[in-house]
């Protein structure tokens, strides 16, 4: 998949603390999935970013914001959420959900990292087999149910739940994927997004607030991927379903009973079609009780809402003598399994009954007219086959009791008509809200749009004007610098003249020198024997290697070095490689003294401090009459 | 005479020891007194030893500067010093050994009897009555002395100095002192000086 197809992802390479992007896995309505590296530990990870395309949008430099200022608030709202899902959903240790390792904040954003998991996805699976046999789909399921489960004792729903966030492991176990998007189902009454997957999605996930959503939501997400895996197609939307429900279609769905017939369970099919209701409340209302339906453990398929099950029961057979005068629609042909056409129209028969059903508020009240009016036209054929007067009377009376519940038939005829008009204008109106606020949406994008590439034209310029004022400046800089270069090779070249002037006299002077004087030898500066001999004590003494410097020193010293006096000197006043004596130091020091040397003249005053004055004149009169060697 | 005197220093010293702790130990006499007094001491016996010197510290023989080395040489290992230090080229020879050497016992007790009256009174205005208990401490100090060797018009000059080393701390407490007692200085230059002469009667013959 290239990246092309994501364009507001992260790019590969991009590095997040110690995870590095990959690639992107893919991307829904809460956002985006990549596949990152964590260096740290050198494996694989999932990390789900927070970027509600709705409400935010990718900036360049990476930063996710709201797309208005209006939205700021609700996008902050929603970050908190997923952040505090995540750290609730780091919780759950279970090898049927997907394991969140840590959640962060980055780039304005929040960035949930979870377990990477090998294998396949249940969608790709379902692209290649097109269905799957019964067997297969509870080894998916199943699992899926106890995970799920746990997520919902803890007040959590999934609200996408579809073969795309199932994946399957190598060893064929499947774990449910992208919690980023669930939601808490408890407590603040806010969904962040509509945006849902069609066909998987239930109605009521459609609605602007999730009061109505709860584990019946994920149960009907679960229902519809069963649906897909026995039909080899998805299910229609809730939407066109409700449009279905309502009259103004004829596409309803297709009960699994119908299309799965013969290939899969009774009991399975049951409670898919169970999963499938499109009213919330006539669904199971948790796994446990689906889990039960799908195993077959309850006697019934649906509990619960049993008055629901007889427009389910009548569908299986066509012939059903009440629901399709009630629903107002033409009767059907019986189904003919494996023809599309028959099967819709068995559905929307069955569907619309239980639309019908469910518009009254009273549910089992047109049940009761219409056996009052079927009772009352069987006491009058009855009674007509009679011919006495007293039954004359009696059916005068029939007729009338029979006029009154025409009458009220006909009034139940019309209130259904009225709720119908009533659910259309309301999804009229909700359509219109929401391509209003849609419309509203793209002016506020627009603007934040346009806002945002002036903001990024005024940075642009103001980058330019900078790096016009840097590149002004550095040519300055440069025009100084060349121009002291300058400076200084003239001053160069001045000396350099000067010298060579200076050179010129010097040898001119030399040579009227040279005319004035016998040639001499030139005397070759190069160092003396004595003078080696000193560096080589002096060496020697730096490294402490005493007896060899004083091997040296001694005798340059008793030659009358000066410097090589004073090393010896310093050797006796200070005890290096021969006992401390101070007399003797003090001669030594008195004698290099006498060469010129001032510090020894120093150091010499410092000794003499330390002699008695019948020693310092015992030593000077050595100094006096000593005669170098 | 000279057995009696002894035995009665001897027997001073003894109580003076024991005095002299228990004054020290009873913190009589402070550290500045007992300095003061061995700066007395010093100051005193470095004049004697300064004009003992100018007049008996070199002489001059007719021998060759190297006879005159070895005989000093020579000389000192005879009065039990060990050189520590010698330079034939600058003439120059430094010994040592443990006092009383180059003088004996009987030659230091001798300087003592000599020399200590006076260092009494010398001592007295510093440590009062704790003068009567001072006396010549012999052990831990060594006995140094510089010899040297120089060629003059009328032969060579052998000089002679020397001086204390304290190689141990002195029993009691006093500071050390750098010059011998005189009397000590007197008797060691007149052993010395008869060693060097004994010792070119015997090696140098002359024409």
């Amino acid at each position: 998949m290239s990246e092309q197809a994501y364009p507001d992802a992260l790019q590969p390479q991009y590095r997040m603390h110690w995870y590095t992007i990959e690639r992107v896995l893919g991307q829904g309505g809460f956002g985006i999935t990549y596949l990152a590296r964590d260096t740290n530990l050198d494996q694989l990870v999932a990390i789900k970013e927070y970027l509600p395309v709705e409400v935010a949008s990718r900036r360049p430099d990476s930063t996710v914001r709201s797309r208005s200022e209006g939205q700021r608030e609700r996008y902050r709202w929603g970050l908190d959420r997923f952040i505090q899902e995540a750290r609730t959903l780091a919780r759950f240790d279970h090898p049927n959900i997907v394991r969140v390792h840590s959640v962060f904040e980055f780039n304005g954003t929040a960035y949930m990292v979870m377990r990477f998991e090998e294998g396949d996805n249940l969608a790709a699976l379902l692209e290649r087999r097109g269905t799957l046999p019964e067997r297969d789909l509870l080894r998916i399921l199943l699992p899926i149910l106890d995970g799920l489960e746990l997520v919902h004792n803890a007040g959590f729903i999934h609200r996408d739940i579809k073969p795309d966030n199932i994946h399957i492991r190598a060893d064929g176990s499947p774990v449910l994927l992208d919690f980023g998007s669930a939601r808490h189902a408890l407590g603040k009454a806010h969904t962040l997004t509509i945006l849902v997957a069609p066909g998987y999605a239930a109605f009521e996930q459609y609605h602007s607030t999730s009061e109505n959503q709860g584990p019946w939501t994920d149960i009907y997400g679960l229902g519809a991927t069963c649906y897909r895996a026995i039909a080899g197609i998805p299910p229609m939307d809730a939407i066109t379903r409700s449009k279905g429900i309502l009259g103004s279609t004829h596409e309803v769905l297709v009960p699994a009973r119908n299309v799965g017939s013969g290939r899969y369970s009774a009991q399975l099919l049951a409670a898919v079609d169970h999963a499938l209701e499109f009213v919330e409340k006539n669904r199971p209302q948790t796994v446990s009780e689906w889990r039960r339906e799908l195993l077959g453990e309850t006697g019934a398929v649906n509990a619960a809402p049993a008055a629901a099950e007889k427009p389910a029961a009548s569908a299986r057979q066509p012939a059903a003598p009440l629901a399709a005068p009630l629903a107002g629609t033409p009767s059907v042909p019986p189904p003919v399994p494996g023809q599309a056409a028959g099967e819709v129209h068995v559905a929307a028969l069955t569907a619309d009954a239980r639309v019908i059903r469910r518009s009254w508020s009273g549910g089992p009240i047109p049940w009761a007219i219409a056996g009052m009016a079927a009772g009352a036209i069987g006491i009058a054929v009855f009674l007509w086959t009679g011919t006495s007067e007293r039954d004359d009377r009696r059916i005068k009376e029939i007729q009338t009791q029979l006029a009154q519940a025409e009458k009220r038939l006909a009034e139940v005829g019309e209130r259904d008509g009225k709720a119908r008009e009533e659910i259309l204008a309301l999804l009229a109106e909700q359509k219109k809200l929401e391509e209003a606020k849609r419309r509203q949406d793209e002016q506020a994008r627009l603007a934040e749009e346009k806002k945002r590439d002036q903001e990024n034209l005024r940075l642009s310029e103001a980058r330019l004007r900078q790096e016009e004022e840097a590149r002004k400046r550095l040519e300055e800089k440069q025009r100084l610098a060349e121009a002291r270069l300058r400076k200084e090779e003239e001053a160069r070249r001045r000396l350099e003249e000067q010298q060579r002037l200076a050179d010129a006299a010097r040898r001119e002077q030399e040579q009227r020198l040279a005319l004035a004087k016998p040639p001499e030898t030139v005397p070759v500066a190069k160092p003396s024997p004595q003078a080696q001999q000193l560096a080589l004590g002096e060496a020697a003494l730096a490294r402490r290697e005493y007896e060899k410097a004083l091997e040296i020193l001694r005798p340059l010293a008793q030659a009358g070095n000066t410097r090589a006096q004073d090393r010896l000197a310093e050797m006796y006043a200070d005890g290096m490689g021969v006992p401390r004596n101070n007399n003797q130091a003090y001669i030594w020091y008195s004698l290099a003294a006498q060469g010129g040397s001032t510090t020894a003249s120093t150091e010499r005053d410092r000794i003499a401090k330390l002699l008695q004055p019948a020693e310092i004149r015992q030593a000077d009169s050595v100094v006096q009459n000593w005669r170098p060697r | 005479m000279g057995t009696r005197v002894f035995n009665i220093v001897s027997g001073c010293r003894v109580a003076g020891w024991c005095i002299a702790t228990a004054l020290l130990m009873s913190g009589c006499i402070t550290t500045e007194d007992k300095r003061d007094a061995v700066n007395a001491i010093n100051a005193a016996f470095r004049a004697d030893y300064e004009a003992i010197l100018a007049k008996d510290g070199t002489r001059v023989y007719r021998v060759s500067r190297a006879e005159a080395y070895d005989a000093v040489r020579v000389s000192m290992a005879r009065l039990g010093m060990t050189v520590e230090a010698q330079d034939p080229v600058l003439g120059y020879v430094n010994v040592y050994g443990p006092a009383p050497r180059p003088l004996n016992d009987a030659e230091w007790n001798e300087a003592a009897e000599a020399d200590l009256p006076r260092t009494r009174q010398i001592i007295g205005p510093h440590v009062g009555l704790f003068r009567h208990f001072f006396t010549f401490e012999p052990r831990g100090l060594e006995i140094l002395i510089n010899a040297t060797v120089v060629e003059v018009p009328a032969g060579t000059a052998i000089s002679f100095t020397a001086r204390m080393r304290e190689v141990a701390p002195p029993q009691t407490g006093f500071p050390r002192r750098e010059y011998l007692p005189p009397t000590a200085v007197r008797i060691a230059l007149r052993k010395m000086w008869a060693e060097v002469e004994r010792e070119f009667k015997t090696t140098v013959r002359r024409p």
